[in-house]
């Protein structure tokens, strides 16, 4: 029991807490599972949590690092007797630095005490979860947090530029956006505290926008109001936020705040940002887009009180279900956006089948649905009718082609649902990752996925899609190299990395040339690794769509797997790969936000082939060109301990392009 | 075990207190706005961490109850908390509740201060003029080791803290007054006007005669808060009853004016003493209904300005802001008073560690808690700070004292009686 001794010499007097009371209030998070931790660790710099998790590895206790707690889906809940690691008091701004456009902070930083200190010198963070006036920057990264802004700035993971952390060996590591070679940066965002803590985080600032306006339209129907969300889009306006609220929630905040919101079953709101001509013209565009698409009431404001009280509604719609009863669930399901009035119908059936009433919220830019409902967690007859209701809604999602959580992270809350969305190979990708960094388990265990053992009779929900001709029998081809311990040579056209070495089998991914889909309602195209970049953009110019993508000869995949085009991270939404054993697994998918598992497609962007082959990928569409700057790919590249962890995750036997990681030992 | 509340008047309606203390979902978006957290850090020193400690107390799920001691004795009971809350969940009451519940009977002292405030208000008169003469006479530095040995340490922090000893006090002063035939106003005079701060009382009789005419002076008794955070909750009602009956005999009809901002709040919160009691319910309503606190007098008031003021900013007592929901009354009040030289003090309705006893109870946290506040004061280059709760005045005084010597703290009313004097001397324009 009384281990906690060490620890105490390690740390400075009181902050180590082992009381009934003090490991009571650090049983919970803003969601509904509770357990006591063992003990609970205020640390106050990165040296302190260093010493913890030092601790931890050699006493083999786990520990979860917590920012301010308010996660909805169990995050920081300690299961297994964990140490609770409070990074809270780590609230140092250490840098910003506007000419640089970075902000260095740790990660007890709370959002809003950021965007406070850049708004001195005109700048913001973009990523705005609903939590940020408490929230912390650690939290925020351990989920991968968004909020209505991330339409068009991207979620936190597309700010990182680089990230301090404790790894589970107990040793503080930098990792670079710019590092060569797989980027392990972004599998930490999001990985909910799962494979390392993270201590400080060097964050992409950018300018206040001059110019910001507010347009508030009615619709008859939630299908009205997406249509018109779609259209706004496809005109090629990006709107800074694009939110929708159903009759029921608007009715439920005019009765709390009397926001004067129409009485319609739809109320959409769009808010624009940048120059003001721009912005005017764009402001005019939508009003236009609207009236076309049947809007029935139209406002809007520029004022900053003005548009404040046009966000009324839409902020009194937590408060407003608050306050009706003790609790609330805020499912968090994500669909393609034209996918939204069938999933809004879906969680109408659904709820009503349950007998529970959902209020429902979306931040319909990105098919990021929060259906509210209410109830009382001492009920618990109803509180299971609302859960049940709650993961149906989610299933419905992933059957639509969406995901698990578009913000809030799977946690304990939705570990059994991740195998509707992921098959079990892709899980046991997972699985092998945090393994490999984290053998013991000890970095917040019980979390993100199933318990491993027999598969349930569930189904998997996600909508088959089969592999053409040319992947299946380079999944054979790479199959019976891996039944053969052959080492492979993974290649698209060459057109940037000279003949392998002898005595390697031959995996060239230019028999994958087709264009998958172009969907332009959801504004995504898939396409395969091994069509030329030439002949994908004039495919898609030809229809009007662009890709942000560079002037760079080549395949997709060889684009995609040399990293030479940085900014791929915020426009590749998801990737179809071989693994070494063979199998084909799907990493990420259509939607634009999605933290459900490891973001392990962006650690294939680097990865020159080591991790697996690239089959297709799923990329944003744009209606306008948009010129990208490639980077001269540079190779090899100086494999660190962590990338090399995640080598041995993917391609233990180090079949795929083997010479990267043997020049790393020698 | 001394009883507790049970029921409470919520934003959301009458609830039990276990609902009250239920209503709360975890989301933490109190949690900046909790003094102790921002200071400490720690879920314990937190709102909503104390709001599940209490609820884990009434479901009896802790194994050892006083090990939640610490966390509900270390809040302030500022209800910032509350206002950030979308519930409006009334985590100090329910700290409060919580208090009760794990006390085996109230501290002896708060227990006699109120039978002596009760029962023989000349007796605690009389004992409180011999010790304020003994600190005049510095004698009281002597008594401090001994009162921490007694177990009395707030007592000796008090003693350390508190500079003001008058040797007159308020209610002798205005039971000179000629009472009025009609009155336009009653006041009620709060303890820590009375006993400490009986300039405040003056100038803000002096206030009410410029604005509204003649009035009264209540004669009221102590209004029961002392009794309510650290006695016992029959005490705090003997007290309201008595007040309550004052109020009738003196007519039942307001404005009721009260000086200090917790005292008047508490006032205001009355009815949720007698929930189940009809009678007094309806008679505690009423008399709620004519409770008024000086930033509310002051804030649509027709006042002459300050003539040359010095740069002046306002502390926003906390039971003005979070407990009646006065939110910039007092601020707006010295706008207009001060003119072009009021500056706006950031974070104003962040609490400033006083907090009726708590500044004596807790000495380091409050230090801390007060530092930031006379550095946001400082920011301001003021030469005064207004505030308008008796705790406040200590408290902000004694930080002006080791932090920031520059600047003098004030209360509100004695800034508006002080801008009457100025254009009524000669040489006003």
């Amino acid at each position: 029991m009384d281990d906690w001794g060490e620890l105490r010499r390690l740390l400075p007097a009181g902050a180590v807490l082992d009381g009934e009371a003090e490991l009571a209030a650090y049983s919970y998070d803003a969601g509904l599972d509770r357990a006591r931790p063992g003990a609970v660790v205020l640390a106050a710099c990165a040296e302190e949590v260093r010493r913890t998790v030092g601790f931890c590895r050699r006493r083999r206790r786990p520990y979860v690092a917590r920012g301010a707690g308010t996660n909805l889906s169990g995050g920081c809940v300690p299961l297994r007797g964990a140490l609770v690691l409070s990074l809270a008091r780590m609230n140092r701004i250490l840098r910003v630095d506007p000419a640089g456009g970075f902000a260095v902070a740790e990660a007890g930083v709370v959002n809003l005490k950021l965007q406070e200190e850049l708004a001195k010198t005109g700048h913001y963070y973009a990523p705005d979860p609903a939590s940020f006036r408490v929230s912390t920057l650690g939290g925020n990264i351990a989920e991968n947090a968004g909020g209505p802004r991330c339409l068009k700035y991207g979620v936190t993971t597309d700010h990182l530029l680089a990230l301090e952390a404790v790894m589970p060996d107990g040793e503080l590591a930098r990792f670079d956006l710019k590092d060569r070679g797989c980027e392990v940066m972004s599998l930490l965002a999001g990985s909910e505290g799962t494979l390392g803590v993270v201590t400080a985080a060097w964050l992409r600032i950018l300018p206040l926008p001059r110019d910001v306006r507010t347009v508030l339209a009615s619709f008859a129907s939630v299908e009205a109001a997406v249509g018109c969300v779609s259209a706004v889009i496809a005109a090629g306006i990006v709107p800074r936020a694009l939110e929708v609220m159903d009759r029921d929630t608007v009715r439920s905040v005019e009765a709390y705040n009397r926001a004067g919101y129409p009485d319609a079953e739809a109320v959409l709101l769009v808010e624009l940002d940048g120059e003001p001509a721009a912005v005017a013209a764009e402001t005019q565009a939508v009003e236009r887009l609207a009236r076309e698409r049947g809007a029935l009431e139209l406002r809007s404001a520029c004022a900053p009180e003005a548009r404040d009280k046009l966000w009324e509604g839409r902020r009194g719609a937590y408060a407003a279900c608050a306050r009706s009863a003790p609790n609330v669930q805020v499912e968090d399901g994500v669909v393609p956006r034209d996918r939204l009035p069938e999933a809004v119908a879906r969680v109408r059936e659904i709820s009503a089948r349950h007998g529970v009433k959902p209020y429902l919220l979306f931040h319909a830019g990105d098919g990021n649905l929060h259906p509210n409902m209410c109830f009382d967690e001492r009920d618990a007859a109803q509180a299971r009718r609302v859960h049940a209701a709650g993961q149906d809604i989610l299933r419905a999602c992933v059957e639509l082609g969406g995901s698990l959580s578009g913000e809030h992270g799977i946690g304990t809350a939705k570990r059994e649902a991740m195998r509707w969305l992921h098959s079990p190979r892709a899980l046991r990708l997972f699985r092998d990752l945090k393994r490999s960094f984290d053998p013991e388990d000890l970095a917040n265990p019980g979390k993100m996925f199933p318990d491993e053992g027999p598969w349930p009779a569930a189904p998997p929900a996600r909508p088959a899609r089969l592999l053409g001709e040319a992947a299946a029998h380079l999944a054979r081809k790479v199959r019976d190299c891996a039944a053969a311990g052959r080492a492979m040579a993974v290649r698209g056209s060459g057109s940037r990395w000279p003949a392998a070495p002898e005595g390697c089998a031959e995996i060239l991914t230019t028999g994958m040339h087709a264009i998958l889909d172009v969907d332009r309602g959801n504004y995504t195209v898939t396409a395969e690794a091994g069509l030329s970049l030439r002949e994908l953009r004039q495919e898609l110019a030809a229809q009007g769509l662009h890709l942000a993508l560079p002037e760079a000869g080549g395949t997709l995949g060889g684009l995609l797997a040399a990293k030479a085009w940085p900014d791929a991270r915020g426009e590749l939404l998801g990737l179809r790969v071989i693994l070494s054993d063979g199998e084909v697994v799907e990493l990420g998918g259509k939607v634009v936000k999605n933290v459900a598992g490891y973001d392990a497609a962006r650690l294939l962007l680097g990865s020159w082939g080591t991790l697996g082959v690239i089959v297709d990928a799923t990329l944003r569409l744009h209606s306008e060109p948009l010129s990208a700057r490639a980077v001269p790919a540079s190779v090899p590249f100086g494999a660190g301990p962590w990338q090399r962890k995640v080598k041995a995750a993917f391609d233990p036997a180090n079949l795929f392009n083997p010479w990267f990681h043997q020049a790393e030992a020698r | 075990m001394s009883g507790g509340l049970g029921r409470m008047a919520t934003d959301l309606g009458e609830r039990s207190s276990y609902d009250a203390a239920s209503q709360c979902c975890r989301c933490g978006y109190c949690e900046q706005a909790c003094p102790t957290y921002v200071a400490e850090g720690s879920e314990v020193r937190s709102a909503r961490g104390r709001n599940q400690l209490v609820r884990l107390l009434m479901e009896k799920r802790l194994e050892r109850p006083a090990s939640a001691q610490e966390a509900l004795h270390t809040c302030l009971l500022c209800g910032a908390c509350q206002t950030a809350c979308y519930a409006r969940v009334p985590t100090p009451d329910i700290v409060l509740e919580g208090r009760r519940l794990l006390a085996e009977k109230p501290h002896w002292l708060a227990r006699v201060l109120t039978r002596l405030l009760a029962e023989r208000r000349g007796l605690f008169e009389l004992l409180l003029k011999a010790a304020n003469l003994a600190r005049r006479l510095r004698l009281s530095v002597l008594a401090r080791p001994w009162l921490r040995l007694a177990g009395l340490p707030g007592l000796a922090e008090a003693d350390a803290r508190v500079r003001e000893a008058p040797l007159v006090f308020l209610r002798q002063t205005l039971r000179e007054r000629p009472a009025a035939a009609r009155p336009q106003w009653l006041y009620f005079a709060a303890c820590g006007t009375d006993y400490l701060f009986p300039r405040v009382g003056r100038a803000t009789v002096a206030v009410l005669e410029f604005l509204r005419g003649p009035g009264n002076f209540m004669e009221n008794d102590c209004c029961g808060l002392l009794a309510y955070n650290y006695g016992d909750l029959e005490d705090a009602r003997l007290f309201a009853r008595r007040n309550i009956e004052r109020f009738e005999a003196a007519g039942g009809r307001g404005p009721m004016v009260g000086d200090c901002s917790s005292c008047t709040a508490f006032l205001k919160s009355y009815p949720q003493l007698f929930l189940s009691e009809p009678d007094w319910r309806r008679r505690a309503e009423a008399f709620a209904a004519a409770v008024q606190d000086v930033p509310e007098v002051l804030a649509e008031a027709e006042l002459p300005a300050l003539k040359d003021p010095p740069v002046v900013t306002c502390h926003n007592s906390c039971r003005a802001c979070h407990g009646e929901g006065l939110k910039d009354e007092g601020p707006r009040a010295i706008r207009r008073l001060a003119g072009a030289a009021f500056r706006e003090l950031p974070e104003a309705d962040v609490c400033c560690g006083g907090a009726g006893a708590f500044s004596f109870r807790n000495p380091d946290l409050s230090d801390r808690i007060l530092r930031r506040k006379i550095a946001r004061v400082a920011g301001t280059g003021a030469g005064v700070v207004a505030a308008s709760a008796t705790s406040c005045l200590i408290q902000l005084a004694d930080g002006a004292r080791k932090y920031y010597p520059e600047c003098r703290v004030v209360h509100l009313s004695e800034l508006a009686a002080q801008a009457i004097q100025d254009a009524a001397s000669p040489g006003a324009p």
